[in-house]
């Protein structure tokens, strides 16, 4: 089955039509996305702008990534719950919508992003700014790895300002 | 002159104009709107659930305030610079459209929260700065302004389906 075919026949259904029937439905549900991301964006602008170097240099990484993490996983749900009832009310819009697609694979690398630069400094041997003292054999390898967390952190705040632009753009294309 | 002549005025202007005869003029506005909002409501959420008591990423409020406060103030610029220009291109519309001005009432309350916030909890803060709960005045400012910010998303996101637009 063809996308095409799919999103017309997802259209079609009694949940699809219930979800776009009720005209209160589909504003609020927007509402509540556009909330998620800014919960999204304020714990992704603390957390890459400290890993930065810009704020906060005065707390230790950790305790920044430890409070602001489990943020962005609640708000990823958030978003992946309410994305989801949008493209079943609405499935031509986003499913045969090239920045449709391209968004959801810059949300999933923003969130391998997020994985592969933040879990690490949950460790509580590791100090991004002193790196590890307790194994000098991986020094080297650790070394570059934390000189990859700056422009990380700048690629992440990029992400996520790329994602947003795509998001408001779905409704134009 | 009555407002609607100047309303019709600012929707002649050419810069309204030409965010009318552009394709991508509004969408592109409302992407940078959007931007905007989600960092005004991300940076105050931090600050918010602060004064409401839950912990941020750094013991003093105060320090949490100067620290994020200089983000909200200039994505609220740039909030108001686009909503402005969205405004101007249909001028009439958005200023008979109850949700929008629902809306402005909302960030009027917000900023009169904010405005008392800081001539009262906040001039004591040096008592609480580290507390935990922060005391009354604080938490009810913390509420009511997450309350208002997230009644402005609601109704800025309804604009987009109540207004009507004139091209």
């Amino acid at each position: 089955m063809s996308m095409i075919s799919f999103s017309d026949w997802l259209y079609a259904t009694p949940a699809a039509t219930a979800l776009r029937d009720t005209a209160w439905v589909i504003p609020t549900v927007q509402s509540i996305h556009i909330l998620a991301i800014g919960v999204i964006v304020g714990s992704a602008i603390v957390s890459d702008l400290r890993l930065a170097g810009v704020i906060a240099t005065d707390e230790p990484p950790r305790t920044i990534v430890r409070r602001y993490l489990p943020w962005m996983w609640w708000a990823l749900a958030v978003l992946l719950a309410t994305g989801l009832v949008l493209v079943i009310a609405e499935p031509g819009r986003t499913l045969n919508n090239t920045i449709f697609w391209l968004k959801m694979g810059l949300v999933l690398f923003a969130f391998l992003l997020t994985l592969a630069f933040r879990k690490p400094l949950l460790d509580p041997d590791f100090e991004l700014e002193r790196g590890f003292d307790v194994d000098p054999d991986c020094e080297d390898d650790r070394a570059k790895w934390r000189a990859m967390v700056k422009p990380a952190a700048w690629l992440s705040i990029l992400v996520w300002t790329v994602v947003i632009f795509c998001g408001r753009w779905i409704a134009y294309t | 002159m009555s407002l609607d002549t100047l309303l019709q005025h600012i929707y002649d202007w050419s810069i309204s104009e030409s965010i009318r005869a552009n394709v991508s003029a509004f969408p592109m506005l409302e992407s940078l709107h959007v931007l905007a909002i989600t960092m005004v409501f991300g940076t105050i959420l931090i600050v918010d659930l602060r004064l409401l008591g839950f912990a941020s990423h750094r013991r003093s409020a105060q320090k949490l305030i100067t620290e994020l406060l200089p983000y909200t103030w200039v994505a609220f610029a740039i909030a108001v610079v686009t909503g402005a220009l969205l405004f101007a291109s249909n001028a009439l519309s958005y200023a008979h459209n109850t949700q929008f001005l629902l809306k402005m009432v909302a960030i009027v309350f917000a900023g009169i929260n904010m405005g008392i916030f800081h001539l009262t909890a906040h001039r004591r803060i040096a008592d609480w700065d580290e507390a935990m709960p922060p005391p009354t005045a604080a938490r009810l400012a913390g509420a009511s302004s997450l309350l208002l910010w997230v009644l402005v998303i609601f109704l800025g996101r309804w604009i987009g389906f109540t207004l009507e637009v004139v091209f």
